[in-house]
């Protein structure tokens, strides 16, 4: 009664199979030794996870097969909007009554039942922190979307095709790059309704600029590439080569612009919450600005939705300085 | 060095038109929209229908629009950047009184980012590696990624905590008129913003400074046996700065856009704040004329670090 495994046995096998087999290392080693050799990389990437976590779950999430209710990170219930993030709340012993304005507890340091204290309305911090996770991540992807795809094709074209349409597409840019972020978001909001969409246009919009510059700076050096003419000399038409075998590798630089350009545009978003200039809703810049006017008394709205904004930011940063470092050293300031 | 000029300039000009083309887009592309935002705050004593014929006249959108365009850029050239629907004052006479603040806080600024980041840039660099290096370069990507307006907060919770002061918020005075108060009400935000430049700053001059000390010309310096301060300051550190210049330069349109938010939030009377006024009031053609108003300025002293860029760095010319 052999078992199975005793039937192979290790010597069987080439040599150079037992040297890879030797060689191979699991998952979990390769990230743990990944994460020793990048403690600020790690760190931002447990930033970026924590908020996407916060994101994904902040009002709870049903999973569709297992008939399983997530609980909500935030707690944020319509009917228990003033009294969330409690852990220790229990929905049978709510009790609506206790919800009456004279009882709510404004502007209350951090304590068990409100983790990061409350605002001038009473309202969760915590609860509202987790919620604006989600605001932020929104339009951050939503805005990188667009800057990359529509970036990406520009400067892949621009440097693909060189000669007079770079240097008029250059010029473009230059002038768009001329204005300040901040005050270029002001002139489209300006003239745009206030609405999400366009804020995410918008941002978008003055992100092109960064992404085609680094995406044609490297394109300039992959189109002189052997492979690249191996192609034309194939039969390769300017279509074919750039969709197959220059876009393919500028993905590298793109991904770490993607995720360099999400703290650039969290901190846009913010700004312009911050000074009342974004649509309403619960947003960490908002917040920031709402507890500024209760800083001495009460200041932990303030300083946790700064926080929030500042975490994600460098968050984002440090993910991309390592996404940079593992795939494409070349790109190294 | 003529040819360089010219070059950049000839560049230059193309780019600076296009800044003017593409506020005229923004702010016409959409006029009906832009005329029922402004309507609804001005609709004093009128009906909505004469409101907005009113404004149509005032902002000149009754035209085609090329003749639209014509009239722009005719009124660029002369120096005019709107009206306010609000005052109906011009744009350039309502700046007059707010350039001083802005610039007096930009100023400020870099000086601290200087103090800040210089000393921190050149030990960083000599101690390469260290846990010195370490802690100093995690403050520099604290300093990147910390919003100005945070950190401003923060400061104000600091200063009220430990040293019990607050800035004064609701009397401002100007620098030539009372410089302590001035400079009370500016403390905070000049050093929030600068520490944002100067995180910026200490991270090139520390990368600038790694490779200049590698060069020949330092190790004959230090082989001539002077002393590690002169070899850095006289040596080293001259010709790291020169890029570092530069890239202040650059940064200022980053500054401004920063300042915008300090700006309103210590309510200080500078352009930023201007901004953002006219923005909550639907004050439209004060928001695009100093925009462009701005991006224009932007424009000629990127020219004007360019080329003193090409006058430090002689390499730059011939390159």
């Amino acid at each position: 009664m052999a078992v199975r495994g005793q039937e192979i046995e290790p010597r069987a096998l080439p040599l150079e199979e037992q040297v890879i087999l030797r060689h191979r290392v699991g998952v979990g080693t390769q990230l743990l030794r990944l994460a020793i050799h990048k403690p600020l990389g790690t760190f931002g990437v447990i930033c970026v996870l924590i908020m996407a976590v916060a994101a994904a779950f902040a009002t709870g999430v049903q999973v569709p097969l297992l008939g399983v209710d997530l609980p909500a990170l935030s707690r944020y219930k319509p009917e228990a909007v003033f009294r969330m993030a409690n852990p220790l709340y229990d929905p049978d012993a709510f009790n609506p009554e206790a919800l009456s304005p004279t009882t709510l507890d404004r502007q209350s340091a951090p304590t068990l039942d409100h983790w990061f204290g409350t605002d001038s309305a009473g309202r969760d911090v915590w609860a509202r922190v987790i919620i604006g996770a989600r605001r932020s991540l929104g339009i951050g992807v939503g805005a990188l979307s667009i800057a990359t795809v529509a970036g990406a094709f520009l400067g892949v074209i621009s440097a693909y095709f060189s000669g007079l349409f770079d240097i008029l597409l250059q010029r473009v840019l230059d002038a768009i790059q001329a204005f300040p972020a901040l005050l270029l978001l002001m002139l489209i909001m300006s003239v745009m309704e206030p609405s999400i969409l366009w804020l995410i246009i918008a941002l978008g919009f003055v992100g092109i600029t960064q992404v085609s510059r680094i995406v044609r700076s490297t394109v300039f050096s992959l189109r002189e590439q052997p492979y690249v003419e191996a192609a034309r000399v194939l039969g390769a038409n300017d279509l074919r080569l750039m969709a197959h075998h220059i876009l393919p590798n500028t993905m590298a630089p793109i991904i770490v612009v993607f995720t360099i350009g999400l703290g650039t545009v969290i901190i846009a978003e913010a700004s312009l919450s911050f000074l009342g200039l974004a649509p309403p809703g619960v947003s960490w810049g908002q917040m920031l600005n709402e507890g500024r006017n209760f800083i001495y008394s009460s200041p932990w709205q303030a300083v946790f939705s700064g926080l929030a904004i500042t975490l994600a930011v460098l968050g984002f940063n440090l993910a991309g300085d390592a996404l940079r470092d593992v795939l494409d050293p070349r790109l190294r300031a | 060095m003529q040819q360089y000029i010219a070059r950049r300039l000839l560049l230059n000009i193309p780019v600076l038109f296009l800044v003017v083309t593409f506020v005229f887009l923004a702010s016409h592309a959409r006029p009906d929209w832009a005329e029922r935002r402004a309507a609804q705050g001005f609709t004093t004593g009128m009906g909505y229908e004469e409101a907005v014929h009113q404004i149509r006249k005032v902002m000149g959108t009754d035209k085609p629009l090329y003749a639209q365009y014509g009239d722009y850029l005719l009124d660029v050239v002369k120096l005019d950047f709107g009206t306010s629907l609000l005052t109906r004052n011009p744009v350039m006479s309502e700046l007059k009184d707010r350039w001083g603040t802005s610039i007096e806080l930009g100023i400020l600024e870099i000086v601290v980012a200087c103090i800040i980041s210089i000393p921190i840039g050149v030990i960083s660099a000599i101690r390469q590696d260290t846990w010195l290096d370490y802690i100093l370069r995690f403050v520099a990507i604290l300093g990147l990624a910390i919003p100005n307006f945070y950190l401003a907060t923060l400061l104000l919770l600091v200063a009220f905590n430990w040293f019990n002061w607050s800035p004064p918020i609701t009397t401002y005075a100007g620098f030539f008129s009372n410089p302590m108060e001035n400079l009370k009400s500016m403390a905070i935000p000049a050093l929030a913003g600068g520490f944002a430049v100067g995180a910026v700053v200490m991270r090139l001059l520390r990368s600038q400074l790694l490779e200049v000390l590698r060069q020949d010309y330092v190790r004959t310096a230090w082989a001539k046996g002077l002393r590690e301060r002169t070899v850095i300051t006289r040596h080293a550190l001259k010709n790291a700065m020169i890029p570092v210049f530069t890239v202040l330069g650059f940064m200022l349109a980053a500054m401004f856009g920063g300042n915008v938010v300090l700006e309103s939030m210590f309510r200080l009377p500078g352009i930023g704040q201007f901004v953002v006024i006219s923005m909550q009031q639907n004050d439209f053609p004060v928001v695009q004329g100093i925009i462009l108003l701005v991006a224009m300025i932007l424009v000629l002293t990127n020219l004007v670090v360019d080329l003193s860029y090409a006058w430090l760095d002689p390499r730059i010319r011939y390159g």
